[in-house]
Parts: C-alpha cells; sequence; structure tokens
C-alpha cells in the first residue's frame, strides 16, 4: 500500500498531470460553454415568428409548384408528387436551435472521451518515460527491487487516476450540458432507460480513454522514454491515417476506412459504423430490387477486440523488458 | 569479522556492436562489517555494473553474491530495507522540492515522515528542503542523493562517487559523516576517484581494473605489499652524490642518481648504507623510505599512470590473470 500512495502522491503532484489536466477539462468547458451560448429556450415570441415563417415558405415553395405545374400542363411526369406538404415546414427549423439534452448529450459524449484520451495518453506515457529518462526508476528500484511490483503499481495507480479525472471531467462537463438544456432548451424525455444508455456509453467512453492511457505507458515505458510514445502516435497519425488513407485511395483498397483510428473510436462509441464502398463496380440488391453499393457494418465489439489486442500486446511487451532487461 | 558483503566469481558482458564486452570477468570482493570499504577502479573497470548488479538492475551472467548472508539477487527484496546506496549521479525531478523528493521515498518504503527531516538534517539541507530540486547546485544534488540513500538508516550504505561535486567544506562534511556513521555500525562501501580522500577514511579497500580484482585488503596492507621498499638518500654535500653512487654499486646496490639524491630500491637495512657511505666521508644527510600512496598504488595496478606524449584509451588499462586469490581457479 505505501507504494500505491507513494504513486498517486506523485501522479498528482507532476507538473505535467498539473498542466494537462486543467488544459483538457478547460477544452470541454469552452466546448460546452459555446454550445450553451449559441441555443436558446424556444420563448412564445419565437415559436410565433418560425410559426410564420414556416408558413411564409410552406405558401412560397406552394407557388414555385403551382408554376411549375402549369408550365408543364400534360408533359409533367407522373411521379407521384404531390406538391409540398405542410407538415414538412416545422416552425423549430425556422427558430433560433435549443439544446434538447436527450439527443445532443450522447452524440456528445464522444467529445469528452476524445479529449480525455489524448489526455490519458500523455499522462500515461509521462508518468512512466518521465521516471526512465531520469533516472528515477533506477532509484526506486534501489528501494522496491521487485520489478513486476513497481510496474504494475504505477500501471494501476495511473489508470486509476485517470479514471477518476475523466469522471471529474465528465461530471463538469455532464453539468454545463445539463444546464443547456435546462436553461437553453430541454431536458425532457429523460427516462430511465435513456439513462442507462448514456451510462454505458460513458463507460465506453471511460473505457477507451483507459486504453490510450495504457497504450501511452505500455509504449513508453518499452522505449523507457515518453518520446517514444509520442513518436509512435505521430507516426500512427500522419504513416498510418494519412499514408494510408492516400495509398488505399490510390489502389482502391475495398472499405479502406476499417484501417483508420477515427472509425473504430466511433464505432466504439456510437455502438457500429456502417461503411459505403462507392468505388465498387459491384452492387448488392435486394428482394425487391433495390441495388447499393457494398456495406461493412464494424461494431464495437470488433473495434473494441481489436483496441483490447492492441494494448494487451503493447503491455506484455512492457513488462516482459521489464523482467528481462538491465536498467543502467 | 562477518562478511556484509560478499562477491564471488562475478561474470558480465554486455553484448555491444563491437562485439561482447566483459564488464565482469570473475569479480570478487569482500567487506567486513563496520568498515569504510573504498571500491576503486579505472572509468570503465567495471565498478558501476558491479554496485548495479549487488541492487538487482543488472542480471549477472554467473557469480554469486551475498549482502547481510543473504544471498542475491533471490533475498534481494528482504534484504533491501537495509541497503541505502547511491549509483552514479541519481536524477531527481527538477520541479519537486528536496522534502517531496524523500518523502515520496519514504512513503514507498514504508518509513516514518519523521526520517525525511533527519535525513535532510544529516546531509545540511533542512533550510533549502522546501525549494525546487531545479534551484539545487550540484553538490546540494548530491547531498540530497546521500540523504536518499541514508533515510532507510542501512546498515549496507553504497555510495558510488558521493563527492562529485561537493566543495571541499563539503567533502571534509562528507568525510566526517562516513566516520560518524560507521562509528555507529554501519558498514560504508564508497566509490571514488578521490584516492587521497579514500586513503584518509577507508578501512580497506578493493582495486578493480577491466572487470578483474586487483588488489584488496587493509589500506595499509595494500600500500605495504605495493611500495617498492625504496630509500631517499641525500648527503651533506650534493656534489659527493656520484661517489656516493660508485660506493652503494661496489657494495651490490643498483642506485639512481637524481640532482639533489640517490633512490635505492630493495633495502633492507637502511643503516647499512649510512654506514657504507660514512666509512668513505661521505655524510647522509637524509635516509627516508619512498612510501606509496594509494594513487600510486592505484596507477601502477591497474596500469593506467599517464605517459607524456601518449594518449590512453578508456579500456587500456591492466587485466590481471585470474589466480585463486582473485578469482580464478585453484
Amino acid at each position: 500500500m505505501s507504494l500505491v500512495r507513494a504513486e498517486r502522491r506523485r501522479f498528482f503532484k507532476r507538473r505535467l498531470t498539473r498542466w494537462v489536466f486543467p488544459i483538457g477539462l478547460l477544452l470541454l468547458v469552452t466546448i460546452a460553454s459555446i454550445l450553451f451560448a449559441f441555443h436558446s429556450k424556444p420563448t412564445a415570441e419565437a415559436r410565433a415568428k418560425g410559426e410564420t415563417a414556416a408558413e411564409a415558405m410552406y405558401q412560397e415553395q406552394v407557388r414555385y409548384y403551382e408554376q411549375y405545374k402549369r408550365e408543364c400542363g400534360e408533359k409533367c411526369p407522373e411521379d407521384g408528387w404531390t406538391g409540398p406538404q405542410r407538415s414538412d415546414f416545422r416552425a423549430e427549423d425556422f427558430m433560433p436551435p435549443s439544446f434538447d439534452f436527450k439527443t445532443m448529450y450522447g452524440e456528445l459524449f464522444l467529445v469528452w472521451a476524445a479529449i480525455m484520451a489524448m489526455v490519458a495518453f500523455l499522462l500515461g506515457a509521462s508518468f512512466v518515460g518521465a521516471e526512465w529518462a531520469s533516472g528515477s526508476m533506477m532509484n526506486l528500484l534501489t528501494w522496491q527491487p521487485k520489478r513486476m511490483k513497481v510496474l504494475g503499481t504505477k500501471l494501476g495507480v495511473m489508470l486509476l487516476s485517470v479514471a477518476a479525472l475523466s469522471i471529474l471531467a465528465l461530471g463538469v462537463w455532464t453539468g454545463i450540458l445539463w444546464a443547456a438544456g435546462e436553461f437553453r432548451g430541454t431536458t425532457a424525455g429523460l427516462t430511465p432507460g435513456v439513462w442507462e444508455s448514456f451510462g454505458l456509453t460513458a463507460l465506453r467512453g471511460l473505457g477507451m480513454i483507459l486504453a490510450f492511457a495504457a497504450l501511452g505507458f505500455g509504449l513508453a515505458s518499452v522505449g523507457r522514454h515518453t518520446g517514444l510514445a509520442l513518436g509512435a502516435a505521430l507516426a500512427v497519425v500522419i504513416v498510418g491515417q494519412v499514408g494510408l488513407t492516400i495509398l488505399f485511395q490510390m489502389v482502391r483498397v475495398p472499405f479502406w476506412e476499417q484501417y483508420l483510428v477515427p472509425v473504430h473510436i466511433f464505432a466504439w462509441m456510437n455502438k457500429e459504423v456502417k461503411l459505403v464502398d462507392f468505388s465498387s463496380p459491384e452492387t448488392v440488391c435486394d428482394n425487391v430490387g433495390n441495388c447499393n453499393p457494398p456495406e461493412l457494418l464494424i461494431t464495437w465489439q470488433q473495434s473494441g477486440s481489436i483496441a483490447l489486442a492492441l494494448v494487451a500486446v503493447v503491455l506484455v511487451l512492457a513488462f516482459w523488458q521489464m523482467r528481462r532487461r538491465d536498467i543502467s | 569479522m562477518a562478511a556484509v558483503l560478499e562477491i564471488q566469481g562475478l561474470r558480465k558482458t554486455y553484448r555491444a556492436r563491437g562485439g561482447p564486452r566483459r564488464a565482469l570477468d570473475g569479480f570478487e570482493m569482500y567487506v567486513e562489517a563496520g568498515q569504510v570499504h573504498g571500491f576503486l577502479g579505472p572509468n570503465g573497470s567495471g565498478k558501476t555494473t558491479t554496485l548495479r548488479t549487488l541492487l538487482g538492475l543488472i542480471k549477472p551472467d554467473s557469480g554469486e553474491m551475498r549482502i547481510l548472508g543473504q544471498e542475491l539477487p533471490r533475498h534481494l527484496p528482504q534484504v533491501v530495507s537495509q541497503v541505502g546506496a547511491i549509483v552514479e549521479s541519481p536524477q531527481f525531478f527538477a520541479h519537486f522540492t528536496a522534502r517531496d523528493t524523500l518523502a515520496l521515498l519514504a512513503d514507498a518504503g514504508s518509513l516514518p515522515s519523521e526520517r525525511v527531516d533527519w535525513a535532510l538534517e544529516l546531509v545540511g539541507l533542512r533550510e533549502r528542503a522546501k525549494e525546487r530540486v531545479k534551484t539545487y547546485s550540484l553538490g546540494m544534488k548530491q547531498r540530497l542523493a546521500v540523504a536518499s540513500a541514508l533515510l532507510k538508516q542501512p546498515k549496507l550504505l553504497i555510495l558510488d562517487e558521493p563527492a562529485n561535486g561537493l566543495d571541499p567544506g563539503g567533502i571534509r562534511e562528507m568525510r566526517d559523516m562516513m566516520a560518524t556513521l560507521s562509528a555507529g555500525g554501519m558498514t560504508v562501501v564508497l566509490s571514488s576517484h578521490i584516492l587521497g580522500e579514500i586513503q584518509l577514511i577507508c578501512d580497506s579497500v578493493t582495486i578493480i581494473s577491466l572487470g578483474r580484482r586487483v588488489a584488496a585488503g587493509p589500506v595499509a596492507e595494500v600500500l605495504q605489499a605495493h611500495s617498492s621498499g625504496q630509500v631517499k638518500v641525500a648527503l651533506e654535500t650534493p656534489a659527493d652524490l656520484s661517489a656516493a653512487a660508485q660506493v652503494l654499486i661496489a657494495s651490490g646496490f643498483q642506485p639512481q642518481l637524481n640532482t639533489d639524491h640517490l633512490t635505492l630500491s630493495g633495502v633492507d637495512k637502511p643503516a647499512l648504507i649510512a654506514r657504507l657511505l660514512a666509512e668513505r666521508q661521505l655524510y647522509v644527510s637524509e635516509l627516508t623510505p619512498v612510501t606509496a600512496d594509494l594513487e600510486d598504488v592505484f596507477l601502477e595496478l591497474t596500469g593506467t599512470a599517464p605517459v607524456p606524449g601518449q594518449v590512453r584509451s578508456v579500456d587500456q588499462s591492466v587485466r590481471p590473470e585470474l589466480t585463486p586469490q582473485n578469482g580464478g581457479a585453484a
């Protein structure tokens, strides 16, 4: 327990923790505040204006439609279209946007998870990388020679601390968005089922944040320097994402998007992503003869399994190296 | 007296681009309880590898090690609480204060927090304990390193170049501290290149060269064993030095003629020299044994004495033959 206490104290005393987490939090607060500022509660006056504008637009479209019918006469195609429908012109579309908490909060989990994942990657990498680079790890091992215990404790403390910070950030994020719903929109429709869905999405978001933290930790531990983790991240972004995108598009790899990290992040957070291969010469037709380009469904289970395997490989390598390699 | 530290036949080979490099080649070392033991060797001789191997940071290829009777590295976790160490110049987080640095180590070792103030007081850093380490001079960082090693109040203290960066006053304080700690029963292993300090502080020494032990034992014995038995002979009239040399050559000696004195080797009875010369009316004004100091012995044993006009490479030192005395097979 004493090592856990020491590592926890060190994590929260670190300059990077004291800078990077507040920056991430500030980013979230800024985004949430902008959402708050750019939405407004639908007042009776705004609704009346919206109704008027919707009616005016509807009338204008009807006029255009009637003019069109007059001009083409009997030559008009029999496409079954009977002109604009009043129900398609809603007052809401002509009113200042209001914040519907039920709809938007769920969609915005990705913002919280993505920002905190970046923060977590940096904190995880530097927590162990700085220790290796500075020689403090060697010093610590003269106090605690059980290497697996030391690295395991560091990983555990880092993950728990990152989880605590992420939950804190989620609390702030939720608070501002809830306020946006209360004062600049609506919080209606929040049934227990909706909250359960929010909870599950939040858990997946937390899982993603911890995966990034563990990945940063593992890479920095393998390279014994924070720089290796940051370099690997940069390489993945530049070579693995931008480069692969260009290459795959050039050689027309089907469903090339499945090799991009953001697609899997999106699939993980939103349960699934459907990719459509518009460049394919083949089409897939259903029973009634509707033909569409081929599609590929990526589920959150598939993306999660890939991420879990990657994190596991990096961590196993980090622990294996810790056990085997000399420390000099 | 019981051995606090025992090393036998320690071997470690590093893989390097130019081929394998033997850092330790059957190294032996014994340190008795309560001693201040000097651990000397040229750069690249294997000192730091030995210390790191003892502390479990490097895995040896073969050999036996014991600290306080416990076999290493198997029982290192049991014995580590009684071993304080600094290896080379330990680095600390620059933005932590000295107190934070030690408090975190004390936490990691389950030590009471009062121990932090005790250690800071001992190395003279108490007044500056709340300042960030990045504001410290090299000497202050070295004091902090020593404080971190002392924090455990260990039975065995291993210090690698503790005087690095210390001012003369600091070096003397360090010397006094070693003496105090040793008097209190602590065994200290001290690696340093300041050989004058080692000669002053240490009870015994081990000298290593290219991974093998070249000398070991009490300082006085090592000096005695490697002094040449030379004597310096000066005359009342320096102009008579040549004549004196002829007299001594005739008596079977091989004097070396210097500008103001003669040097003779292998002299068992210095009084014989005085008598031989006095019989020829050559009167001795000075007849003193030439004593070697630790630096002379070190340079001789390791073959690292500078030669005018030559540049010595780091690995260019003496590798002694393995004998039963320094770890070889009997």
